[in-house]
């Protein structure tokens, strides 16, 4: 019995084999800092505590180079939870219009009647690409040439909580796999210490925490939920009545408890990292609620997020903070937003969505653009699945609506990397199915993870017996929306 | 692209068999040899993946021995004078999917060529005989005791093998641990709790081996060991509350299951028992009903709602887990195809999955609610806790029933107030888009046009929480976790022979079945038949594939069981990969002492406890984790696989929590029955489909194993510390120092709580002398003495002695500043006041020390 050659390689208890790992010598695998003068600062006390040069503690979300060179830095994901209808929004279908009202004739699972809707909306021509929105986003339709939209994706779950972990973990299976913000992390670390690297602000129902699960990669790039108003994080504070000066002195008191125990232990190279986890701790206590704190911001920038309105106020707020702490250099947020599921009254309610997001969204992209953080940041947007052309006969009767459906879904995506004005593949005459150039939500995958400098087939993380990656199942780039 | 890629196959595909057919192409490419044409080619394209190390799949192209051994997939590489017939051509044309390389830049015709020519002229090689099998996948044998130099270190047999293989790599092992280290980490390995300080004194005062011995045979005694060890084998069986999936109902029983661990391992049930138990334990005669609750073993694999198949799920977990847990080996692996390192086949994995066939119907019902399948009435044992206490038991079921009853009622009255409220509003008709809007931001927060976007935020807030009280299969808190219920699969009479059929499924996809499967085990571990007979047989297929896996012929359960033993007193398995025993796991330098202790294991009649005594009383144990020589040594074995010293241990998330319930006094030594109910913040309430109502803080101040552990809905301070996965079997935890940890130890209200309770403990032990509280926070929470300098600085810090540094330094600025700069002297007194710890400060911070939370 030899040992394994490969031992070292395969400890999960530290960051996988990578085979980036071979390319770093352990000096290069310091704290770097792109953005944000917290980092800065930070970097600088690091320095000056000697933690930089020799041995560093093993922080696991240092910044990492990628594999490829890359334009974005960061992602912010604005997933539309519920599954927005494709043929409403980006993916004109003049057709249906014609067949409105007529039943199908094709067999359902489902023994009641189902009658083909037409689109109660709209459709323009906008920007210089000309590319057709519904009247649903007045406001994101003035973006359109930054926009890159995959009209011709498809998954594999009709329902919703398999199509959320399908979408965010590649998997349907939920807690098995790890989110996607969680393999970029992995992937690339982060470029300030003093915030979480993958940022989850949630709506009222949705996420549910496996959706941003680290699963079998280590904690650590597990995703952080935020709370979009009130305090955003469990224990940031400590509790009531316990003031700063009181926690310095405590502090002060554990570090003079530790320094002794440091030097009688010094084999134990976890105790200098810990000890420094407190004073990080301490700055992001600071740095945190600065970062989320949107009183800062002048009131155009806040009405350009339609903060000013109480329909888009939430989504405005969690859009606002995205682009706050993308600034700071948190590598991924991820933003949902709930109550696409139009099952009835798709007209009313997919406009009620269009008043609670239109300016949230667009801001979002005028903002970043106006300050050149939209090179550098890649927005995604999109939902579970798509909707179906038809509907039963009692909602038709009453008030029209959508059903789920798997075989066509529409994705857009902006910013770093993205050629803008572009429109991908198409769905069939009613929009009911995919049928050119088209992707699966593997291939999705393997493209945003390309578009952040990474490649899928080389992301990987030993686990139960293999080297297990996101897009295990598969997965291609979308080459079409690239620059 | 697509259409261009098929048309190259189609043209390199006539233009291989042009080659291969031409006799001159052949003739004029006679020369090749593997070192000078073929071997530079494999070197450009192949080997930065299929070298020794990676051997992706299996192969490995580095030399003609290896070309011919061939992977995983497909056997040889290459079929000596048969380029169309060896998969290494085959995958260069793509004629076989993916094609190679896989980074896309195919190798150029004249490229192909040359190794086609090589192969071609290849003499046609037999057969290649049978591979001989390795460790572990050989029969157990008793090794021989290794000689060793250093005769005066050793304590134990364990020592000689450990000292053997050191001497050999010019390594020495560390000094002894002192005895406050060595005490510590008994009662922390054993039963997860730290010594008290009187227990600690009586040690130091008497730290002979003979009191060594003694203090192990108290902790193995302690029932709290079972509490520790129970958790342990927790992680692997995926234990958890609920179901998990999107909707994640509650497993109200399981509490069984877990109190049957914590049994099983404070009685030192033989570990072949165990094992049977949880496989097949309905199926020996005399197991009664503590078999029966074993079988929850089987249960807790992650259920999905509306995954279509929930038998299929059952199958690919149990599987999975049987193979992680007892064997050591990735089994779920070969689920798809043979597996891609080890000598496991894609059969095998349907042979194993054939003995479970009839435990898990594929009815109409196991789909529309597998539950039922699966709950069966199994009285109340005598070593429960509802026959050992059952004053606390009434206590605690009596009731539930009446709260359930008065939820209802006020939800109902909620409801029919809310109705009257909202009567006659929904006649408000929405004609245009305007309107809408404006309604819309009248105010009123909604998501759907519909009743409910009449209700206001607290009133939503309040019906929610109803539907969670009310809805008895989301609600944790329902009474039914009351009644005597075990979890164990309803086998139908005579079901060995109307079992459903098992198929060899391709890709694991059930739509592609390949042949019947029967029942068999995983060949490379049996000498027998492929199949076992089952010809006249009626009783239950499970205890069959039981009996094969608690064998004293397994060759890898007592390996597997052994080596997770080592793994929970020395952080890491001597295989540090301990459930995957495999060749892609991460091996291990000691075979021969897993299996001298794989021996004695199972000579001592499958005894757990014994092994600790084994492993306990060795002299590699009782080392100290600091070596007067680590820098030299550590170059040598920088992963201390030797094990010259010992390794530093951050204790895990439960020991953390128990310890300071334990210092600060709290500790509920309640053993067994539900789970309690902890008090978690609102916020993470609301966000889940469940709701309960925490239980009382003398409930909660209960061992962490007790918490209620739903798979969506886990303690944060459980999580931040890496507490175990719970949707698959976990054997290691990982170990992380993130910065949450600090939130939850430094502001969390836990260790707010317990810091303050724990000062009420020490005024009362010790009363109000500084000194005296100081020296007994110590000994509370680290075991010993505070040194001098720590008491001073412990005074300091209550504001009882003047700090001198710090009234120095105020001195000194004071004194250059002119006496006009009085505004300016009293700002730095200002900013210098000093803030006054209280006690219970003192004690929050020896719950953050470094040494609270780390073992030496």
């Amino acid at each position: 019995m030899v040992m394994s050659k490969r031992t070292g390689l395969c400890q999960n208890v530290e960051p996988a084999p990578d085979p980036r790992l071979g390319e770093l010598g352990r000096r290069d695998l310091l704290f770097r800092f792109g953005r944000g003068l917290g980092g800065l600062a930070l970097s600088s006390l690091l320095y000056q505590d000697g933690l930089m040069g020799g041995e560093s503690p093993s922080n696991p979300l240092v910044a990492k180079p990628p594999h490829f060179a890359t334009k974005a830095k960061s992602c912010i994901f604005l997933f539309m939870a519920g599954a927005p209808s494709q043929m409403d929004t980006f993916d004109p279908k003049p057709a249906l219009a014609r067949y409105h009202g007529t039943p199908v004739t094709r067999k359902y699972g489902s023994m009641e009647k189902r009658i083909y809707v037409g689109s109660p909306f709209k459709f323009a021509k906008y920007g210089q690409c000309g590319m057709e929105v519904s009247e649903v986003f007045p406001q994101i339709s003035k973006c359109v040439d930054d926009i890159a939209v995959v009209r011709s994706l498809h998954t594999d779950s009709n329902s919703h909580p398999t199509g959320f972990t399908l979408m965010n973990t590649g998997v349907q299976r939920p807690g098995t796999s790890p989110a996607l913000g969680s393999w970029i992390t992995y992937g690339l670390g982060t470029e300030n210490q003093n915030l979480p690297a993958f940022v989850v602000l949630p709506d009222k129902r949705t996420p549910q925490t496996d959706l941003y699960s680290n699963a079998y990669l280590p904690t650590t790039y597990q995703g952080t939920r935020l709370n979009p108003k009130g305090v955003p994080i469990f224990n940031i504070n400590p509790p009531q009545g316990v003031s700063y000066e009181q926690q310095e002195a405590t502090l002060d008191l554990v570090n003079e408890i530790n320094k002794p125990y440091l030097a009688s232990n010094p084999s134990n190279i976890d105790l200098l990292g810990r000890m420094k986890g407190y004073e990080l701790a301490f700055r992001m206590q600071n740095a945190l609620p600065q970062a989320l704190d949107l009183k800062s911001e002048p009131s155009k920038i806040q009405e350009l997020y339609g903060i000013n309105e109480t329909i888009s106020e939430p989504m405005g707020r969690k859009c606002l903070m995205a682009r706050r702490l993308v600034e700071r250099g948190v590598r991924f947020v991820q933003i949902y937003s709930d109550g696409w599921d139009h099952h009835e009254n798709v007209k009313d309610g997919l406009r009620l969505k269009g008043y609670e997001t239109d300016r949230p969204v667009a801001g979002l992209l005028k903002d970043l653009k106006q300050r050149g953080l939209l090179d550098e940041t890649l927005v995604i947007w999109g939902g579970e699945f798509g909707r179906t052309a038809d509907n039963t006969m009692s909602f038709f009767s009453s008030n029209p609506g959508r059903d789920h459906n798997k075989e066509a879904m529409v994705m857009w995506f902006a910013g770093g990397g993205i050629k803008g004005g572009t429109v991908v593949g198409n769905t069939d005459e009613l929009g009911i199915k995919a049928v050119e150039n088209v992707y699966h939500l593997h291939d999705l995958h393997a493209t945003i993870l390309r578009l952040m400098g990474l490649d899928d087939m080389r992301l990987t993380y030993y686990h139960a017996g293999r080297f297990k990656r996101l897009t295990d199942l598969g997965g291609k780039v979308i080459k079409e929306i690239l620059v | 692209m697509r259409q261009f890629k098929i048309t190259f196959f189609i043209v390199s595909f006539t233009w291989i068999f042009s080659a291969l057919t031409n006799s001159e192409v052949l003739c004029a490419s006679a020369a090749k040899t593997f070192e000078s044409d073929v071997k530079p080619l494999l070197e450009k394209y192949c080997l930065s993946c299929h070298n020794s190390e990676r051997h992706q799949s299996g192969l490995v192209l580095e030399n003609l021995d290896s070309l011919l051994e061939g992977g995983a997939l497909h056997g040889p590489s290459v079929i000596g004078g048969s380029s169309q017939n060896s998969p290494l051509i085959e995958y260069l044309l793509g004629e076989k999917q993916p094609q190679m390389p896989l980074s896309g830049n195919a190798l150029s015709k004249e490229e192909i060529l040359t190794i086609a020519a090589w192969i071609d002229q290849l003499k046609v090689t037999s057969q290649k005989k049978k591979k001989e099998l390795k460790w572990p996948w050989t029969k157990l044998q008793t090794p021989l005791i290794p000689e060793v130099n250093n005769t005066n270190w050793g304590k134990s047999s364990i020592d000689a093998f450990i000292l053997n293989k050191q001497e050999k790599k010019g390594l020495h092992s560390a000094p002894p641990a002192s005895p406050r280290a060595l005490l510590r980490r008994l009662y922390f390995d054993l039963i997860g709790l730290p010594p008290s300080p009187e227990e600690m004194r009586a040690f130091l005062e008497d730290p002979s081996e003979n009191a060594y011995k003694n203090q192990i045979e108290k902790l193995l005694a302690n029932p709290r060991y079972g509490e520790r060890w129970g958790r342990h084998w927790l992680d692997l069986v995926r234990y958890a509350d609920s179901f998990g999936g999107g909707l994640d109902y509650p497993l109200p029983h399981i509490w069984r299951y877990r109190d049957y661990v914590i049994r099983a391992f404070n009685q030192d049930r033989p570990y072949d028992r165990f094992i049977k138990e949880q496989l097949a334990g309905d199926a020996y005669r005399g197991y009664g009903a503590e078999g029966k609750i074993a079988l929850g073993f089987m249960r807790l694999g992650v259920q999905i709602e509306g995954s279509g198949d929930s038998r299929r799920d059952f199958l690919n977990d149990v599987v999975n887990t049987t193979g992680s847990v007892f064997l050591g080996v990735t089994l779920g692996c070969a689920r798809c195809h043979d597996h891609k390192y080890d000598p496991i086949s894609h059969k095998d994995f349907y042979r194993i999955e054939a003995f479970f066939a009839p435990t898990h119907q594929p009815t109409p019902a196991s789909n529309q609610n597998s539950g039922k399948l699966w709950l069966t009435d199994v009285p109340f044992t005598p070593y429960e806790l509802p026959n050992l206490n059952p004053k606390i038991w009434k206590r605690k079921s009596q009731g539930w029933d009446d709260k359930l009853a008065n939820w209802k009622k006020s939800g109902e009255e909620f409801k029919k107030k809310l109705k009257e409220r909202t009567e006659g509003q929904l006649n408000y008709v929405l004609t245009s888009p305007q309107d809408l809007k404006d309604w819309a931001l009248s105010g009123l927060k909604h998501t759907s046009i519909s009743r409910s976007s009449l209700y206001t935020k607290e009133e939503e807030e309040q019906l929610r929480i109803i539907g969670k009280q009310t809805t008895p299969f989301i609600n944790p808190n329902h009474p039914t976790r009351f009644k005597p219920i075990a979890y164990v699969p309803k086998e139908p009479m005579g079901s060995t022979m109307y079992a459903p059929t098992t198929f060899l499924l391709q890709g694991g996809n059930t739509k592609l079945k390949e042949g019947i499967v029967e029942p068999g085990f995983i060949r490379v571990l049996h000498d027998g038949p492929e199949s076992v007979n089952l010809d006249g047989f009626s009783g239950s297929r499970r205890r069959l594939m039981a009996n094969w896996i608690a064998s004293a012929e397994n060759p890898l359960t007592a390996r597997v069981m052994v080596n997770r033993i080592w793994q929970h007193h020395f952080t890491k398995g001597l295989v540090p990969s301990p459930s995957d025993f495999g060749n892609n796991g991460m091996g291990t330098v000691h075979p021969a002492l897993i299996d001298h202790l794989a021996t004695k294991f199972i000579e001592s009649g499958w005894s757990i406890k014994n092994m600790h005594r084994l492993i306990l009383q060795s002299s590699v144990y009782r080392q100290s984790v600091n070596h007067p020589h680590a820098q030299q040594l550590e170059k040598i074995d920088p992963q201390n696989h030797y094990l010259w010293k010992m390794p530093s241990i951050r204790l895990e998330s439960e020991v953390i929590r128990d310890s300071m319930l334990a210092v600060s006094g709290q500790l509920n030594p309640l053993m067994g029955g539900p789970s309690f109910f902890p008090d978690f913040n609102n916020e993470m309430m609301r966000q889940n489909s469940t709701w309960w109502e925490p239980d009382s803080e003398e409930e909660r101040s209960r061992r962490s194993i007790y918490m209620l552990q739903l798979r969506s809905l886990i303690s944060p301070f459980m999580t931040v510390f890496d507490g175990a996965d719970t949707s698959q079997s976990c054997s290691v935890r990982s170990v992380t120092t993130v910065t949450p940890q600090v939130f939850a130890l430094f502001n969390g209200p836990l260790a707010h709580r317990q810091s303050k309770l724990m000062a009420q403990r020490i005024k009362q032990e010790v009363g109000n002398v500084p000194q005296d509280q100081i020296q007994r926070a110590f000994q509370l929470a680290l075991q010993r003495e505070p040194t001098l300098a720590e008491k001073q600085k412990s005074l300091a810090f209550l504001g009882q002695e003047k700090n001198q540094i710090h009234e120095a330094s105020i001195k000194k600025i004071s004194a250059n500043l002119s006496v006009n700069d009085s505004d300016q002297k009293t700002a730095v007194v200002r900013d210098n006041k000093k803030y006054n710890g209280t006690l219970s400060d003192l004690c929050l911070a020896l719950f953050n020390v470094n040494e609270f939370i780390f073992m030496e």
